[in-house]
């Protein structure tokens, strides 16, 4: 099997093999491992990388499959997880100067979980600091696209996105807010799933957007994220707010077509002014595959979810902010310049207005769940434009029109699913003329994962877009062209 | 709304934050663009924000199925 085959296998595939005892554990870490090595000084998608544990915990499984104690489809897969998400021994930096040593005596639960299910932990993602977006400096290197390394790889769960597009683990577990595993999973051309809030535990994430913070799969099929969610969902006594719903058999739900399906593309969310022109092509092209596959597609307007970018910024980023304001007090200048600027504002909204945009977010949450009632699936593209130029990208903000632009147009397509709090998936849904991924959303009722799969997996399965992956070696040698000074 | 960089640094020193000159036009700008927002969004929803209770949409508030 060649270099990249064996990388770029679904973690279903790479199990199935690990089951039948056609490959080990080890050589799957070793393999894992080997691409980072090469290729992550340059993508940079890990702050820390866990090769002895991660080999070790390959020879115990590999020990144990012999022994014919079989854990399931994750048994002896490398995962990796946003460096959010604390680990007993380990680095846990939140991608921040501040944290930069920092050594939990604790794993989060979805570590525990995907452990317990038999993966292997090999290493601790980059993101922006502390999971907000728009950092503008990366303390612990610039993460960058895998199709195309001048280019973001979005935020903030960015190297969650990066590991499995590069094939250097076999799925990741991400923290979404307002889009920060689904914004990662469209411009790294992966599935990535923002669950209900309350299907998975929060424990052990160090993270203070208490009514938004959500933990998720990002994979390169969805029939990985399933597996992967399978592992991590349901009640977990440590953390208040996780449902004891009873959790489904996710696989169920997968290879069934879309034939009496209700599906609504949301108006405000797909269509408005500054989508590029290639995302229109495409959602257009999604639609149409869709409909062939037995569902009917309509249209809704849904004109208030363009609040809830405001709305989540005036509330979860005010969360978030008042965990950090000593800090901000005491070592301001160790905060990334886009990290402290943004945690400042938040940390100054008046209360009063605090409390009337919560109240804003029910009536936003209560016109999305609405639309459930008549349809079993929203959809719309999950970025208005592909990944843009690291450069461009940053959110630097002079003026209200930066404001308006790079902070609040740039959210629409995720935000509104953030706020509403209901399962969304994003799928590759295609590639721009310059060979960068596109990405369709598709968002559920709270606790209907197993719809949002059902669909996604109907969609990948009738288009091609999961089977093309990115071209590292080609990475390498632009990167050394940028070294030498010939391009920038 | 407009808001000053010493309207801001006002507001900030309330909080205990000192924040430097090169910041605090940001941070102002942002500010003044999310009440701005929260202005408006007071015009459209103000009477539905009246009678909706401002609860967290988290577990165990989901509907049933």
């Amino acid at each position: 099997m060649e270099d990249s085959e064996l990388a770029y296998l679904s973690a279903a595939e790479q199990g199935r093999l690990i089951r039948s005892r056609k490959l080990s554990p080890v050589e799957l870490v070793q393999h894992s491992l080997a691409r980072i090595e090469r290729y992550d000084p340059v993508l940079r998608a890990y702050i820390t990388v866990c090769a002895e544990a991660a080999l070790a915990a390959a020879r115990e499984a590999e020990t144990e499959i012999g022994r014919g104690r079989y854990r399931g489809p994750l048994h002896g897969l490398p995962f990796g997880v946003k460096d959010q998400l604390c680990t007993r021994g380990i680095k846990t930096t939140l991608g921040s100067r501040i944290f930069a040593d920092h050594i939990p005596d604790h794993d989060a639960t979805v570590i525990t979980r995907l452990r317990n299910a038999g993966a292997i932990l090999i290493g601790k993602e980059n993101l922006h600091e502390f999971g907000k977006g728009g950092t503008h400096v990366f303390y612990h290197g610039q993460p960058r696209n895998p199709w195309d390394i001048a280019r973001t790889p979005s935020s903030s769960s960015s190297g969650s996105g990066i590991a499995p597009a590069a094939g250097f683990s076999s799925g990741s577990i991400g923290e979404d807010t307002g889009g920060s595993i689904r914004g990662p999973a469209a411009a790294n051309g992966v599935v990535g799933l923002r669950p209900t809030f309350g299907r998975v535990s929060r424990h052990g994430g160090l993270m203070y957007a208490w009514t938004a913070d959500t933990l998720g799969p990002l994979t390169r099929t969805v029939e990985d994220n399933a597996l992967f969610l399978q592992a991590i969902a349901g009640y977990d006594e440590r953390d208040p707010l996780t449902s004891r719903r009873e959790v489904p058999a996710y696989g169920a739900a997968l290879g069934k077509d879309l034939k009496g399906m209700r599906l609504v593309v949301v108006r405000e969310m797909t269509w408005p002014d500054g989508v590029h022109p290639e995302v229109r092509a495409a959602m257009e092209s999604a639609i149409e595959v869709l409909r062939s596959l037995g569902a009917t597609v309509g249209e809704i307007s849904l004109p208030w979810a363009k609040h809830a970018i405001p709305l989540g910024m005036l509330t979860s980023d005010a969360d978030v902010a008042s965990m950090y304001v000593p800090l901000l007090r005491s070592r301001w200048a160790e905060f990334d310049a886009g990290t402290r600027s943004r945690m400042a504002t938040a940390a100054m909204v008046p209360a009063a207005v605090y409390s009337r945009a919560m109240r804003a977010r029910a009536v936003v949450r209560n016109q999305i769940l609405a639309a459930f009632d008549r349809y079993d699936a929203l959809l719309c593209s999950t970025s208005l434009k592909p990944a843009g130029l690291i450069d461009e990208a940053r959110e630097v903000v002079r003026s209200a029109a930066d404001m308006a632009q790079r902070i609040i147009l740039r959210r629409i397509s995720t935000h509104p699913f953030g706020v509403a709090n209901v399962p969304t998936l994003a799928v590759p849904a295609g590639f721009t003329q310059a060979g960068l991924p596109l990405s369709l959303q598709i968002a559920g009722k709270p606790f209907a994962e197993a719809t949002v799969y059902r669909v996604g997996h109907a969609y990948e399965q009738a288009t091609p877009w999961h089977t093309r992956h990115p071209a590292l070696a080609e990475t390498t040698r632009a990167a050394r062209v940028i070294e030498n000074g010939v391009t920038s | 709304m407009n808001l000053t960089a010493q309207q801001a640094r006002e507001m900030a020193h309330l909080i205990g934050l000192d924040i430097p000159e090169a910041d605090l036009k940001v941070v102002a700008l942002r500010l003044a663009s999310l009440l701005t927002a929260m202005e408006a969004i007071e015009r459209e929803l103000g009477p539905l924000m009246d009678k909706t209770e401002p609860i967290p949409p988290v577990f165990p508030q989901e509907p049933a199925d």
